[in-house]
C-alpha cells in the first residue's frame, strides 16, 4: 500500500483532531487544542489536539521533520521566540490557556522547563552557579536558599555526589552525560511542573543514556515530561503514553506498551517496524 | 531483520511438516500394527532440535533488532507455535510407543481412534495453513474441531467403564492415544490461536 493511501485508510480516528486526544483517566496536565504552528507561511503544526497525564512521561516519536519538536516548543512558548513564526490554537496548562491574553510566556517558562538535544551549560560559570542561574534570575539571593536548591537539583538529577566536591569547577569541564544532567537540574532548580525534553539522549552515550533514562522514570513522581525521542525503544523503555507524529499531524496516541505492541494504524506499524521513516 | 524474519518462518514450517509428517506416520502404525517408534523418535528429536533452533534465532532477533508491533508478535507467536509443533512430535512418538508398550492391538476395535484421528489431522493442517497464509477465519474454526475431539475422548471414558468386555488391552491402549490425539488437537487450536495474535494483536480470551 502507498504513503498516501495509507493516511486515507488511516484517516477518521486520530487526524480529525475532535477533541483532545487522551488514552488516560485523569484530568490532563497539559492540553493541546487544535494547535497549529508557523514557520511564516508554512504550516509545520496542523490541528494536533492531544491530552498530557499529570506526573507520567509521555514521548513524541516520528520521522525527521514531523513536527515533535516544533510541537514541544509549542507547550512552552518557546515557537514564537523563532523570527516569523506562530502558533494558533491552545495549549492549556491546569486548564488555563497559555497563549490567553495577558499570559507571560517567561512565567510559562518558568513552570514549564526544557532541556535540549545539545548540552548547553553555560559555559563560563561554575557547575553551582549553572544550577542557581534560574533563581538568581527571578531575583533569589538568599546563600542557604540556593545552597538548598542547587544541592536538591543536582541531587535530583542523580549528579550530586559526582559534583558535591567541585561545585566550584565549571560546568564545561563535565562529561556530555554529567553536562546533561547539569543542564537537567538547571531546569529543575526553578521548581518547574512540566519538564520538556528534546531528545535529551542523542548526543549521549549508551551508559549516560542509562542514567538520564533511570533519572527520567524517578522523575515522574514530582513532574509531568514529555519527551521528543528519535529512539524508539527509548520511548518503548521509558514513556507510560508515545503519540506518533508524521507530516504535522498526530496519527495514533496510546499507552506505549499498546502502541508498540499493536498499533491502530497502519502508518504506526510502517513506522515504528522500519518500512519508511 | 526482513530476512531473520524469512528465515524464521521457513523453519517454523519446515517443523510444521516434519511434525505433521509424523503424527500422520503414527497413526497410521497404530492402525496397521507397524512398529515405527525408532523412526519417529528420529523425527520427534529433530524436531527438538528445531524448536532450539527457532528460539535460538528469536533471541538473536530480539537482541539485535529490538522489534515492535506485528514483528514482535511474529516472533513471539513463532516461539509458541513451535512449541506446538514440537508437542505434535512428541504425541507422534508415545502413539508409536503404544504399539510396543501393548503388542498386537489387531483384535481391538480401532474405530473411535480413527475417526477421532482424521479430525486431529484435518486440524494440524489447518494449523499449518493458517500459520502460512496468516489466515484468521481458519485460525478461528480450529477450536471448534477440538471440542469434537474433547468430546470423542470423554465419550470412549464414559464407555470404556460401563463395558468391561471392551478388554483392558484394548481399552487402556485406546484410551492413551485417544487422550495423545485430544493434546495434539489442543496444541492445533493453540497454534490458531497465536496465528489470530498475529495479525490482529488480540490474544483469545478463552485460552
Amino acid at each position: 500500500m502507498k504513503l498516501a493511501e495509507m493516511e486515507q485508510t488511516d484517516k477518521g480516528a486520530n487526524f480529525e483532531n475532535r477533541g483532545a486526544v487522551r488514552p488516560f483517566q485523569t484530568q490532563p496536565k497539559l492540553e493541546t487544542r487544535n494547535l497549529k504552528a508557523f514557520f511564516g507561511k508554512t504550516e509545520a503544526i496542523k490541528g494536533i489536539s492531544l491530552a498530557i497525564p499529570d506526573r507520567k512521561i509521555t514521548a513524541i516519536i516520528g520521522p525527521s521533520g514531523c513536527g515533535k519538536s516544533t510541537f514541544l516548543r509549542c507547550l512552552n512558548r518557546m515557537h514564537e521566540l523563532v523570527q516569523r513564526a506562530h502558533t494558533e490554537g491552545e495549549v492549556n496548562l491546569d486548564g488555563a490557556n497559555i497563549y490567553g491574553p495577558g499570559v507571560d510566556a517567561v512565567a510559562v517558562r518558568r513552570k514549564i522547563g526544557m532541556v535540549f538535544q545539545k548540552p548547553n551549560p553555560f559555559p563560563t560559570m561554575s557547575i553551582y552557579d549553572n544550577v542557581a542561574a534560574g533563581l538568581k534570575l527571578n531575583g533569589v539571593r538568599n546563600r542557604k536558599r540556593l545552597d538548598e536548591a542547587v544541592e536538591r537539583s543536582l541531587k535530583l538529577a542523580f549528579l550530586w555526589e559526582e559534583t558535591k566536591d567541585r561545585l566550584k569547577e565549571p560546568g564545561s569541564g563535565l562529561s556530555g552525560g554529567q553536562q546533561q544532567r547539569l543542564c537537567i537540574a538547571r531546569a529543575l532548580a526553578v521548581e518547574p511542573e512540566v519538564i520538556l525534553m528534546d531528545e535529551p539522549c542523542s548526543a549521549l552515550d549508551p551508559n549516560a543514556t542509562s542514567r538520564i533514562e533511570q533519572m527520567m522514570v524517578e522523575l515522574e513522581n514530582e513532574y509531568t515530561i514529555v519527551i521528543v525521542t528519535h529512539n524508539m525503544q527509548q520511548a518503548a523503555r521509558v514513556a507510560d503514553y508515545t503519540a506518533f507524529f508524521y507530516l504535522g499531524q498526530m496519527i495514533e496516541y496510546e499507552e506505549t506498551d499498546k502502541l508498540f505492541e499493536n498499533p491502530k494504524m497502519e502508518l504506526t506499524e510502517r513506522y515504528i517496524t522500519g518500512k519508511f521513516g | 531483520m526482513d530476512m531473520g524474519l524469512e528465515k524464521l518462518t521457513n523453519l517454523v514450517l519446515e517443523m510444521a511438516s516434519l511434525s505433521e509428517k509424523s503424527v500422520s506416520t503414527s497413526i497410521e502404525a497404530y492402525s496397521t500394527g507397524k512398529n515405527l517408534s525408532a523412526e519417529i523418535k528420529t523425527w520427534s528429536d529433530e524436531l527438538g532440535k528445531m524448536q532450539d533452533e527457532v528460539a535460538d534465532l528469536s533471541i538473536e532477533l530480539l537482541a539485535r533488532y529490538q522489534p515492535v508491533a506485528s514483528d514482535l508478535r511474529f516472533i513471539q507467536s513463532s516461539l509458541e507455535i513451535s512449541y506446538g509443533f514440537f508437542r505434535f512430535g512428541r504425541y507422534a512418538y508415545d502413539i508409536a510407543e503404544v504399539l510396543e508398550m501393548f503388542g498386537n492391538l489387531s483384535d481391538c476395535d480401532h474405530s473411535e481412534v480413527d475417526i477421532t484421528a482424521k479430525t486431529t489431522k484435518e486440524m494440524i493442517r489447518m494449523s499449518i495453513d493458517a500459520f502460512a497464509k496468516r489466515d484468521v477465519e481458519l485460525a478461528k474454526n480450529i477450536g471448534k474441531l477440538d471440542d469434537f475431539v474433547d468430546e470423542k475422548y470423554r465419550e470412549h471414558i464414559s464407555k470404556t467403564l460401563k463395558d468391561p468386555s471392551i478388554g483392558l488391552k484394548c481399552a487402556l491402549s485406546a484410551t492413551l492415544v485417544l487422550r495423545y490425539l485430544e493434546r495434539i488437537s489442543d496444541h492445533s487450536a493453540y497454534i490458531g490461536d497465536s496465528v489470530l495474535y498475529i495479525v490482529s494483536g488480540e490474544r483469545n480470551p478463552m485460552k
